[in-house]
């Protein structure tokens, strides 16, 4: 063997190398998009469930109360593609609630205003993890090598939701 | 939320005083009051000091030299292998890595580990920033967090320059109670009395400001003085100002943290001259707590604690005659102190370490999310699979 065949060799090992530590870099992220969208997933439904209990519970006008219940209806049985429209409608609804919790004539449910605010805030955390690893996966398959050899096999490019700025 | 078994990695010291310590110190003890299991990983300089149980020592740390400061920090072959097996026989659910960007324990934790990992980013004055400088080499091991915190938006902004990366906010938190419940002292107890915490012969820490405004507020409140601590010589440096002022000024030296949280009780006001370089202002928040009413310069990291001016006045940064002005207003206004008082108690409340481990344990759980647990990475070469 001379020694042009040993470069060859260490350069092909070495390519291979940064190909297959890129491909688990890239993995770590798809399945970390994953995790942080089932998370804010069920954090959401959640969130509906809680509306649809306020309203339930309490003797605000018949008005806001359809328009609550109403979004939290549709947001729980939204499908993909109208997900991210349901969920803004329902922060802007769940805003009325808190424009009117202050309000002393009014019934309110205080529990589950404190479990409302809860979950609203940890959204709002969830949301964030969501984006960030959204992002960084995004920016790792723009990578030309990732693009060049396909390393993101089929999995789907991960997206944000348009709500989930409205939400920051 | 189910009880945990956390390891948290501390990069600097153990034994030498620092911000970083002092948080892991106070947030591991209120995850223990909660029932959680923790185990601190930190180098240390002299073994016979440590007193918790729950910590462990990495080894002796080194000093490097980082823009002019000293970093006591630990890294290199055998402290990596104390850190695989620190990792391997913890058993964690979660790791929580402090500053896990500079060349420290905390980064070769990161590299080392798979599994739920949280990273808290301190670091936030310009000056520092330079350490984080090999950014697109640390890239690949940073992006394994699982979820990063910032101490502060600064802190935040630091860490988006150099990894493009987001984080979320939660303050450093304080024993709130401590402060609140002091007792002051009664010869500090004076009326008209101000107070100035820090190294006061740094210019950036703005002692100077306030100096310069004291003449103009001795004119109208004839009995005022300022009280004075933290390390410095406090004889050299009344050796400059004007003779006039010196009877109006009271060095204490440096305060342990219950003289500390006494003299912000007997104070009137506490004054926070800052001209700039703050990411947080710590300070600002436990004279909050204690209830005294605070006057602080308006850069930004003081603006968001003092919440834009409405649990604490602001004056106009490096402008002692806008600063003579505030004091003035409210020295007259008791009413006015007093409101200050009770809604800056109410403000502080947020940084309490129970609001702020509760936010931490938040993004505890859900960076485990996934069900995993914390492993290493060489487990699962496909050699070293059992």
């Amino acid at each position: 063997m001379n020694l042009n065949q040993i470069v060859i060799a260490a350069l092909v090992l070495l390519i291979l190398w940064y190909l297959t530590f890129l491909a688990s870099r890239l993995d770590r992220l798809h399945h970390r998009v994953e995790t942080s969208w089932a998370t804010l997933d069920s954090l959401l439904q959640k969130r509906a469930a809680i509306a649809t209990e306020i309203v339930r519970e309490s003797n605000i006008d018949p008005a806001t109360a359809f328009l609550i219940s109403n979004a939290a209806h549709s947001a729980r049985d939204a499908g993909i593609a109208g997900r991210s429209e349901a969920e803004s409608v329902l922060s802007e609804a769940l805003k009325m609630i808190q424009e009117i919790a202050y309000d002393e004539t009014l019934e309110l449910p205080s529990e589950l205003l404190i479990e409302l605010s809860d979950i609203t805030s940890k959204i709002r955390l969830a949301i964030n993890l969501h984006l960030e690893s959204v992002n960084s996966a995004r920016n790792l398959r723009n990578k030309i090598f990732i693009r060049l050899f396909r390393l993101a096999g089929k999995a789907p490019l991960p997206v944000k939701y348009s709500f989930e700025d409205d939400a920051l | 939320m189910k009880k945990i078994k956390i390891g948290m990695v501390c990069p600097y010291g153990w034994d030498s005083p620092g911000g970083v310590q002092t948080h892991i110190r106070e947030l591991t003890r209120h995850l223990l009051d909660e029932g959680h299991q923790v185990s601190v990983f930190a180098p240390v300089t002299n073994e016979e000091s440590i007193q918790e149980d729950w910590l462990v020592n990495a080894g002796k740390p080194i000093s490097i030299p980082v823009n002019g400061s000293v970093a006591r920090v630990l890294f290199g072959p055998i402290a990596s292998s104390r850190v695989k097996q620190w990792i391997a026989q913890g058993d964690f659910d979660l790791l929580h890595l402090h500053e896990p960007a500079i060349p420290s324990l905390s980064l070769l934790a990161c590299s080392a580990a798979t599994g739920p990992m949280v990273g808290t980013f301190h670091v936030s004055s310009p000056k520092q920033k330079a350490i984080y400088a090999i950014g697109p080499i640390l890239e690949p091991i940073v992006e394994k967090l699982t979820a990063r915190i910032a101490v502060s938006e600064s802190a935040r902004k630091t860490l988006k320059e150099h990894f493009d990366t987001d984080a979320v906010v939660i303050p450093n938190g304080i024993e709130g109670a401590q402060y609140a419940n002091a007792q002051p002292t009664i010869h500090w107890r004076n009326p008209n009395t101000l107070g100035f915490i820090g190294r006061f012969e740094e210019p950036r820490k703005g002692l100077q400001v306030l100096l310069a405004a004291l003449p103009i507020i001795a004119r109208f409140i004839p009995d005022v003085r300022i009280l004075i601590a933290g390390p410095g010589d406090g004889d050299e440096f009344i050796k400059g100002l004007d003779v006039g002022l010196r009877n109006r000024i009271v060095f204490l030296g440096f305060l342990t943290d219950q003289e500390k949280a006494s003299l912000l009780k007997s104070i009137d006001i506490y004054v926070a001259p800052n001209t700039g370089g703050e990411s947080f202002g710590i300070i600002l928040t436990e004279a909050l707590s204690a209830g005294t009413p605070v006057v602080a310069s308006d850069i930004p990291a003081f603006k968001a604690v003092l919440e834009n001016g409405d649990a604490g006045l602001l004056f106009k940064n490096e402008d002692s005659s806008d600063l003579a002005k505030v004091l003035i207003g409210l020295l007259r206004d008791s009413e006015k102190q007093k409101q200050l008082s009770n809604r800056g108690k109410l403000s502080s409340q947020k940084y309490d370490w129970q609001v702020v481990a509760e936010q931490i344990l938040t993004v505890y759980e859900m960076a485990m999310a996934g069900n995993e647990k914390v492993g290493l990475i060489s487990d699962n070469r496909f050699w070293n699979r059992r």
